[in-house]
């Protein structure tokens, strides 16, 4: 059977949206088919054969079905058809519902106890209906104003209806137990007090049994469900909407259980064990019969009249049972009430991870598909992937039979099920049977087969197949290839395609998919195909690029010096011509060197990759540096400076930046941009093939010679320890002797540390560049290092030189034992080799001790990829959930689901950032020129500098240009100007020399118009389309780089002393909107920023300053007929802090500080002396208290700065002469600080978002997220498009309030129950929702997922508005000579 | 003879300046007798070794047929057989890519940039001197050393 094509208009009914409610008990019997009243589950005759279940027991055969072979008693089905009935049953007893009971305790706190009217006055309880009332009010709208009513309800203690006395309704002791405390507040002696206790104390004095049912006379009552239902019974209808509950037939009674339903025994299923007798009965089974068995005690004991107790108890039981069939995981059940084992109530179905919203219906298991371990294949083209025969025996393809394919297909039939490209089942047209060709004649059913049957064929070569593994963080983790049969057991692809799934293979393991429909196979093709998605979205650099291998062999290649034979030469050529270009004509260039002998060079083998003939339409332009790039350009010794031109290398040699991924330097993302995707994956392809048949014949091996280090540089890594070691005992020795300069804000002890991790840091680096310098240019691990196929500086290093220095959390290693981090140091030691320095390296060996820190270093790392793994999966998860509906729209704005704007115009200029060249602009503008200089225009005479704007200007005006953006004018003719000006002066210069002048920098007109041509048309395809989900891009790109971020980095924030949380806690506390940060820290600008004085002057001023700091003594004086305190400051400390205080300001400080002192009680003796007296009224002979109090209390008074601020450093840019200084302020007080006086207010920045906003306001606050996102990503090397970032920002400050990307914050973004249940804390979303009677329309992209539906976002955006009248479609004339 | 652009006689000057990065190519700075041209050119030193000091011949020429006929992309034996070639020792293939002015005001100097196959070679002098030069012109060079 073929999946049919998705069509929108072919479904008979859609569902536009679903509203929640709580059933009433009458509507409860109504949709069931049978009350259930037995408690047991199955007759217990013994001679028949198979247990029957009871009439109205549990398993009722009427409520559907659960096994093989029965059959439904209400429809007649077996198990497939039977979708099962509902039953109910009636609880003897109602009960509070443990989902509603938040809710029933809210109701009864808003209505009197007495009359049931909701506690407003008529004219409050008008206005809150007839906002409530309102039709078009969002579900936040109206939980918000019910807050407004409960909690305006709240606070009335006398009923404005009937004037009865109402106390405090809260949630007792107990399990779910109510009590109101109707008396509370009220003194003892009132009088309503005391009658309502002599009137309880008379009432048990009479009853015993009452007595010891309710306890010793208590003035606190107790609500029974019974109780709390006639009350809500008598909530006059009018008072409905107050409580939130809008729908029309909402009822609270409903709140309150009395009957509950019985679901289908198919989602209950009973399991006949095979082994023991007996079935296994579902939790949900047996969580009814001992309702049912509770009911009938309770029914016992009241119709034989029983104790009270005991009814009591049994209630209490039924309120358990109860709970616990809707939700399992409720808390505060009593001890001796606990169940023994854990059930899974109704609740644990829905929730978590496994859960139905989350396991199933958000994401389904799906068929034609398959999963092995992958391998690489170098020979499979960039979008291809190898299938393995088997696989592609069972998944198949329904192909309707055509005139073109009958052939092919019979001839697959023929071949059946086990020989490869053949067929699983055939399907006549029309019919529904599918008949399995695995058995029968498959010959006469190749015969009888006709157009429009359907033929579920084997995958073959060429079909389109989604490729993915996981975990997949972004959107290149599931890709399209096309298939390719190939034997043996894995998935093999081309290893340049590991990046973006960033797969490796040592026992990998990755999905692959069949569409089963032409149409999802255009769309997979197109869409998700891995060639339309080279380049990610993250910043548009090449993901899909040369690795590993590749890179080295490209390397080799291109040495300047690598020389081929004409053997040699054409055998690599000859590389090339494999698959669809195995015909292909080379055109191999004359020998670069023809005498003595022919010698070709690598390099013009290698353009042979971009450019194989002179058919190719290839013509690539690049120039730029690569890694080892030294200086004079093409000139550079190391031959690292690269020039393509024509496609032909001409000169440097390949390396990582030109051949790799994530840079946009790279030859193939040039091929890419200017060619398309499909010279720049030939390239590609023949570069793994060539590099890896280059690389197989000249061999490259890695042995232990290879990291042996010669004599030299055995003695320059000597040198090296020498000197650093003998550094840091300088250092230490200064710290000693205290003459080491601390920098600003440390402690000795901090500068030091921090001196000495930079030393012994600079070691390793030290040491790698002597590495460098020393090994041989055939050394493996050079080779590798330097063309960056794999393998750093560092890690040369480490294996040759030194291993360097272990660090544990930024720091050295920390103390293990007394003073010391082993005990084969002396305590204190600050020694390098102390504190985990490692001077060997891998190839000597470390020591036991270096090994042992080593170790510390190594776990360290280990936990922090096991963390992070953790935090970065539910970052993404949420930044995906918050932002999945926003899509671009038709008129360029970002809306989401239900329509509300959260960008006009998408990044600020609409364009996609998959097409940025350079950073932020879809063209690179020098690249483009020397692109098209490189094709000369002979024919043409050079153009004078000084008339390129004006000939510029006149192409822009003409009419192919008129709809062009404005932003593509203004960057080329400000670029031409730059042009103009840089060749103005040598052409005046080479005038004279003629001919010679036209080579130099040659633009002509025709240069100029083809620039703009091409330009333009890369800007108009950077316009981001219409449909793109632009909030799931931003979510991906943002998390996805998150899980390769090292978790704990520090990263100083100007002062070595003032780190910032960085890496991903940094990101989690933004994205969160965290109000309290870790490292809050506000950057000031001065006014004079040149002058140091001028700094420690502001920073006095705000730095807070407590009384106690400038006091040079406080005492206590006792004299006889007086007590005081005395304060002497020291006037000396104060001038030299620089504090702008006297003592007047003190006075007026301690007046107004929280201590309570009247300005009469203090008083100022000179300038230097203050005397605070007791108040002796107040204190009379409790003065000495007093006194000690304000003692303890008076030297923490602040005098000066900003009681929030914990310190404030200056920062000194020491790069700019004269050296700038600012201040790094730690703390709160942004107000404050940018009110000071010498700062500038306008350049103050603050790190803390929330405080940005409260003090700035929204859009300030949406910078500051913006800034702080991409300084976290710029400080670990990662580049995220601003656009991106800006989109999230834009989206958690679109509510004119911060909202964190968390349940909270979702739940003021949302009004989807649907997907706010399938994100956290899923019942109470649903409980919520059927309170408030709440309607959920299924915009969004979660809930149309969730029913089904396809989602408004990508393709499924647009819709055909234009209704098609039913025509007849008239038959084709049959052609005349037909009718002979 | 036509197809000439350039012929001179040079002195080795200096060899791999800055070290010897390359197993098998040295960088030569040389210098010109007649017109006084600076000339920077990577040699394959394993099949045509250069010693400080040499002194050779140099022609550039943008064919090799003694007639002038244009020389053809590919790679054509019969084109390299029985030619200009035959009278040199050391013949290598280009690529003029790049022709540069110099920055300072005074001078009337020219760059012009050769590729053979990545052997790079900078021809530095008076501007006159570099006329026939043409950006992506097809390029032999022409060596042979002059005994003393």
């Amino acid at each position: 059977m073929p999946k049919e094509q998705f069509r929108e208009a072919d479904v008979i009914k859609k569902i536009s949206h679903v509203s929640f409610c709580i059933d009433s008990a009458q509507e409860i019997q109504q949709t069931s088919h049978l009350q259930v009243k037995q408690k047991s589950l199955y007759n217990q005759d013994q001679d028949a054969p198979t247990r029957t279940p009871v009439q109205h027991g549990v398993l009722d055969r009427r409520m559907g079905v659960s096994q093989k072979g029965t059959k439904c008693e209400t429809c007649n089905q077996g198990l497939n058809e039977c979708v099962g009935h509902f039953g109910y049953l009636d609880l003897a007893l109602p009960v509070f519902h443990v989902g509603h009971f938040r809710a029933t305790v809210t109701i009864l706190q808003t209505i009197c106890k007495y009359c049931s009217r909701v506690m407003l006055k008529p004219e409050d309880a008008k206005m809150f209906s007839k906002r409530l009332m309102n039709p078009n009010l969002s579900y936040l709208a109206k939980k918000s104003i019910h807050q407004q009513v409960l909690k305006k309800a709240k606070k009335n203690t006398k009923c404005p209806h009937c004037q009865s006395t109402n106390g405090a309704v809260k949630k007792g002791a107990g399990l779910m137990k109510i009590v109101h405390e109707p008396l509370r507040g009220k003194k003892k002696t009132d009088p309503l007090v005391t009658n309502a206790l002599e009137e309880l104390l008379a009432a048990s004095e009479g009853n015993k049994e009452m007595y010891q049912a309710v306890g010793p006379p208590s003035l606190i009552q107790e609500l029974n469900p019974i109780q709390v239902l006639s009350l809500f019974k008598n909530i006059p209808k009018r008072d409905i909407p107050l409580l939130g509950m809008t729908a029309i037939d909402s009822d609270p009674c409903n709140l309150i259980v009395t009957r509950v339903y019985v679901p289908p025994a198919c989602i209950r299923p009973s399991v006949v064990s095979e082994i023991k007798s007996g079935t296994t009965e579902d939790d949900l089974t047996m969580k009814q019969s001992e309702i049912l068995l509770i009911n009938d005690v309770i029914a016992k004991h009241m119709t034989s009249g029983g104790k009270i107790e005991l009814i009591q108890e049994d209630w209490d039981f039924l309120q358990l049972h109860c709970a616990l069939y809707f939700n399992s995981e409720v808390s505060g059940v009593p001890l001796n009430m606990m169940p023994k084992k854990a059930t899974r109530g109704i609740v644990q179905r829905l929730k978590g991870k496994q859960g139905r919203f989350r396991g199933n219906l958000s994401g389904k298991r799906v068929d034609f598909s398959a999963r092995t371990v992958i391998s690489p294949d170098p020979n499979l083209m960039i979008h291809q992937v190898g299938v393995p025969d088997r696989v592609a025996k069972i998944l198949t393809f329904p192909e309707r039979v055509n005139t073109a394919n009958i052939k092919k297909l019979r001839q697959m039939i023929k071949n059946g099920t086990e020989v490869h490209p053949g067929a699983n089942y055939v399907q006549q047209k029309g019919g529904n049977f599918k008949k399995y060709l695995a058995y029968g004649n498959r010959d006469k059913v190749a015969q009888d087969l006709k157009l429009g049957d359907i033929v579920e064929r084997h995958l073959v070569d060429g079909d389109i197949v989604l490729f993915n593994r996981q975990p997949s963080l972004h959107k290149l983790s599931i890709m399209c290839h096309t298939a390719k049969v190939q034997p043996q057991r894995t998935f093999r692809f081309n290893e340049c395609v590991c990046t973006p799934y960033n797969a490796d293979f040592d026992g990998d393991e990755m999905n692959l998919h069949l569409p089963q429909t032409e149409e999802a196979r255009a769309e997979a093709l197109v869409l998700m195909g891995n060639q339309s998605n080279l380049v990610t979205p993250r910043n548009g650099e090449l993901l899909i690029a040369a690795t590993q291998d590749f890179i080295t062999g490209g390397y080799l290649l291109t040495q300047r010096d690598e020389f081929l034979t004409k053997e040699k030469a054409m055998q690599l050529a000859t590389c090339m011509l494999s698959g669809p270009d195995a015909c292909m004509d080379i055109e191999l260039p004359p020998p670069a060197i023809l005498k003595p002998r022919r010698l070709w060079t690598g390099k013009q083998i290698f353009s042979l990759i971009m450019k194989p003939n002179s058919k190719c339409p290839v013509n690539a332009n690049l120039a730029t540096k690569g890694k080892n790039y030294t200086t004079n350009q093409d000139l550079c010794i190391r031959d690292s400076y690269v020039i393509i031109r024509n496609s032909q290398l001409l000169c440097g040699s390949m390396d990582k930046s030109t051949l790799g991924s994530g840079t946009k330097s790279c030859i193939f993302y040039v091929i890419l941009r200017d060619f398309g995707e499909k010279f720049a994956t030939k390239s590609m392809w023949r570069l793994a093939r060539m590099a890896s048949y280059f690389m197989m014949n000249r061999g490259f091996s890695f042995g232990i010679s290879d990291v042996t280090p010669s004599r030299k540089l055995l003695e320059e890594k000597q040198k090296l320890l020498d000197t650093g070691y003998e550094k840091c005992d300088a250092y230490i020795m200064e710290m000693k002797k205290g003459t080491l300069q601390c920098s600003p804000g440390c402690t000795p002890e901090q500068t030091l540390e921090s001196v000495m991790l930079k030393e012994l840091s600079g070691i390793r680096e030290l040491a790698a560049k002597a590495c460098f310098r020393e090994l041989h240019p055939t050394n493996s691990a050079l080779i590798m290092a330097q063309s960056g196929s794999k393998g750093s500086n560092i890690n040369i290093s480490q294996m040759i030189a030194c291993v360097g220095q272990q660090a544990i959390n930024g720091k050295r290693v920390p103390n293990g034992f007394e003073d010391r981090a082993l005990p084969h140091f002396e305590k204190f030691s600050k020694h390098p080799a102390a504190r985990g320095f490692v001077q060997n390296s891998f190839y000597s060996g470390l020591t036991p001790t270096e090994f042992f820190f080593h170790t510390m270093a190594g776990r360290e790392g280990l936990v922090d990829t096991a963390v992070k793994t953790a935090e970065t999966g539910y970052l993404q998860r949420r930044l995906v959930k918050c932002l999945e509906d926003l899509v671009v729209q038709y008129d360029g704005t970002v809306r989401n689901a239900i329509g509300e704007v959260v960008e006009f115009i998408y990044g600020g200029d609409g364009l996609d950032p998959v097409f940025m060249e350079v950073k932020d602009r879809p063209v690179d503008m020098d690249r483009q020129l020397m692109h098209i200089q490189a094709n000369p225009h002979r024919n043409e005479k050079k153009i004078e500098a000084s008339s390129i704007r004006r000939l510029a200007e006149e192409i822009l005006s003409q009419v192919e240009y008129e709809n062009s953006r404005s932003d593509f004018k203004n960057e080329c003719l400000n670029y031409f100007d730059k042009v103009s000006k840089r060749i103005d002066k040598s052409q005046k210069k080479y005038q004279r020399f003629g001919k010679i002048n036209e080579e130099i920098e040659r633009i002509t007109p025709g240069h100029v118009e083809e620039f703009l041509k091409e330009v333009n048309q890369k800007y108009n395809r950077a316009i981001t389309e219409p449909g793109t989900a632009v909030g799931a891009l931003a979510a991906q790109s943002i998390g996805e780089p998150g899980t390769q971020m090292t978790l704990k980095t520090f990263h100083f924030a100007g002062v070595a002393s003032m780190n910032i949380t960085q890496g991903v806690p940094r990101i989690v506390e933004i994205i969160n909107a965290t109000k309290s940060i870790s490292t809050p820290i506000i950057t000031a600008e001065i006014e004079d920023n040149t002058s140091m004085e001028f700094a420690r002057k502001v920073k006095a001023r705000i730095e807070k300053t407590t009384l106690g700091e400038v006091t040079s003594f406080l005492e206590e004086v006792y004299r006889n007929d007086e007590c005081f305190l005395l304060i002497k400051l020291d006037l000396d400390r104060i001038r030299v802090l620089g504090l702008e205080v006297n003592i007047d300001t003190i006075r007026y400080s301690l007046c107004t500080s929280k201590l309570r002192l009247k300005p009469n009680q203090v008083e100022i003796h000179g300038s230097s002396m203050i005397v605070i007296e007791p108040d002796r009224q107040k204190y009379g002979n409790m003065m000495n208290v007093e006194l000690q109090r304000l003692t303890t209390l008076v030297p923490k008074v602040v005098i000066a700065g900003i009681p929030n601020v914990s310190r404030a450093v200056i920062a000194i840019d020491e790069a700019r002469s004269p050296p700038t200084y600012k201040l790094c302020v730690e703390g709160a007080g942004l107000r404050n600080v940018m009110s000071t006086y010498g700062v500038i207010g306008k350049q103050t920045k603050s790190n803390n978002i929330w405080e940005v906003y409260n003090t700035l306001g929204i859009e300030a606050a949406r910078t500051t997220i913006m800034y702080e996102i991409t300084s976290v990503m710029e400080g670990h090397g990662m580049s995220v498009d601003h656009r991106h970032i800006m989109l999230l920002a834009s989206q958690m400050t679109s509510r004119g309030e911060v909202l964190g990307i968390t349940r909270h914050g979702l739940a003021k973004m949302r009004e989807s129950v649907f997907n706010l249940a399938s994100f956290e804390k899923t019942a109470d979303h649903l409980f919520d929702a059927a309170y408030y009677g709440q309607t959920d329309s299924i915009d969004g992209v979660s809930e149309r997922i969730i029913l089904g539906m396809p989602a408004s976002i990508g393709t499924g955006l647009f819709k055909l508005l234009h209704r098609h009248e039913d025509k007849r479609v008239v038959p084709a004339p049959t052609p005349i000579f037909d009718a002979f | 003879m036509s197809g000439i652009l350039f012929e001179d006689i040079f002195n080795v000057k200096d060899m791999d300046p800055e070290g010897k990065k390359f197993d098998r190519v040295s960088r030569l700075h040389c210098e010109s007798e007649s017109f006084k041209m600076d000339l920077i050119l990577d040699i394959n030193s394993w099949i045509y070794p250069m010693e400080l000091g040499d002194k050779f011949r140099l022609v550039l020429a943008t064919t090799l047929q003694e007639d002038g006929r244009p020389a053809s992309q590919e790679y054509l034996v019969s084109e390299i057989e029985g030619s200009r070639a035959d009278s040199f020792e050391y013949v290598m293939f280009g690529q003029v890519y790049r022709i540069e002015g110099d920055d300072s005001e005074a001078s009337s100097r020219l760059s012009a940039f050769v590729s053979f196959g990545g052997l790079l070679m900078r021809l530095q002098g008076d501007a006159n001197n570099v006329h026939g030069f043409e950006i992506d012109q097809k390029i032999y060079l022409l060596m042979k050393k002059l005994a003393f």
